[in-house]
């Protein structure tokens, strides 16, 4: 890989992770979630940093083209990352359910004793 | 003993007044709560100006997460026995005593309001019937018991089974899949029959393009009921 290529990367990654942890520091992002994201940055600088590493992974899975190894650990990764957000969404219709009706009952209740 | 009705109500303006109606004037010893699931027409409105009991979800549940605020009411208000009565008119109150002395006498858990038992009254079209019948069948098959309308929504638990549900309801289609959860838990199902009316108002929550996934989604949450410990 060129080394301006990599450059660029690297250059690029650290703009993106400066703007993650900028936003979880303005209460943006909750960094429970923002810490997959962060994680991945920092892989694809090691990747980038030492593209051999590619390469080694590539001939010990017995993968002629180095870049499928990239692509299918980018592909493995999306599809956990949205597993995991179904998995969150779930849990949070569940809790929002729960809140909505206990709303609704102490409301109910509160008229109640307005009234009488 | 205390009894409620539950009545979950999803835009039925035309119906509800008639449904809450004849529910004081045919229900004399039950009590009722409307749950009005975020209607967007006035049924909200038209249930303040009639004084009726209701409560006003701040977002819209489907009728499970509807119905589930009634037994939550049920069991905060300590209720006995609570059945769920549709605010679209189908279900005739006039059947609700006979429903909770046979509770009581046969010491069920749940009993049902059936429309196939006798075969009398709305029976809804061939395609429904079809469904209904695939129900009964997957229900049998699954746990070995016969419930002849698996999705009537005309039923009345007792107190037990108002905590069950409490915790846990399923949020839309809830009528057979919550028969399987009862029924895997040893809990003693009956059926009384029922005659039911057409629809006096509103659309039902099954529309045609619904009904495929109406029937993959129950079928899988009944099947994962049934193999789940």
């Amino acid at each position: 890989m060129d080394i301006k290529l990599q450059i660029i990367i690297a250059v690029i990654i650290f703009l993106v992770l400066i703007f993650i942890i900028n936003m979880i520091r303005k209460g943006q992002l909750v960094l429970k979630y923002a810490l997959t994201w962060i994680l991945v940055g920092v892989g694809i600088l090691i990747l980038d940093l030492f593209p051999n590493l590619i390469s080694g992974i590539a001939s010990l899975m017995g993968v002629g083209q180095p870049i499928n190894i990239l692509f299918f650990f980018g592909f493995c990764f999306a599809l956990l990352l949205i597993f995991v957000l179904t998995v969150t969404v779930s849990k949070m219709s569940i809790q929002i359910k729960d809140l909505a009706q206990q709303i609704a009952l102490n409301n109910q209740s509160n008229e109640k004793t307005k009234n009488s | 003993m205390k009894k409620l009705i539950i009545i979950p109500a999803y835009n039925e303006s035309e119906s509800i007044v008639e449904t809450v109606q004849d529910i004081i004037n045919n229900a004399k010893d039950f009590d009722y709560i409307i749950i009005n699931d975020c209607s967007t027409d006035n049924t909200k409105e038209l249930c303040e100006q009639n004084n009726f009991n209701v409560i006003n979800l701040p977002i819209n549940l489907g009728i499970g997460g509807a119905v589930q605020t009634g037994y939550k009411y049920a069991k905060e208000n300590d209720y006995d026995l609570a059945v769920q009565v549709d605010g679209d008119g189908q279900h005739d109150p006039a059947f609700l005593c006979e429903m909770s002395e046979y509770l009581i006498t046969h010491d069920l858990d749940m009993v049902i309001g059936s429309r196939f038992i006798k075969k009398e009254g709305f029976q809804s079209s061939l395609m429904r019937r079809v469904g209904i019948k695939y129900f009964t069948w997957i229900i049998r098959l699954l746990t070995g018991e016969v419930v002849t309308d698996p999705t009537s929504g005309l039923r009345i638990i007792n107190k037990e089974i108002i905590n069950i549900f409490c915790k846990e309801y399923p949020r839309d289609y809830p009528e057979p899949e919550s028969i399987v959860v009862l029924l895997k838990l040893h809990k003693k199902i009956g059926e009384v029959p029922v005659i039911m009316r057409e629809r006096a108002g509103g659309i039902s929550s099954i529309s045609a393009v619904k009904s495929v996934y109406y029937m993959i989604k129950v079928s899988l949450a009944i099947f994962i009921e049934a193999i789940r410990k």
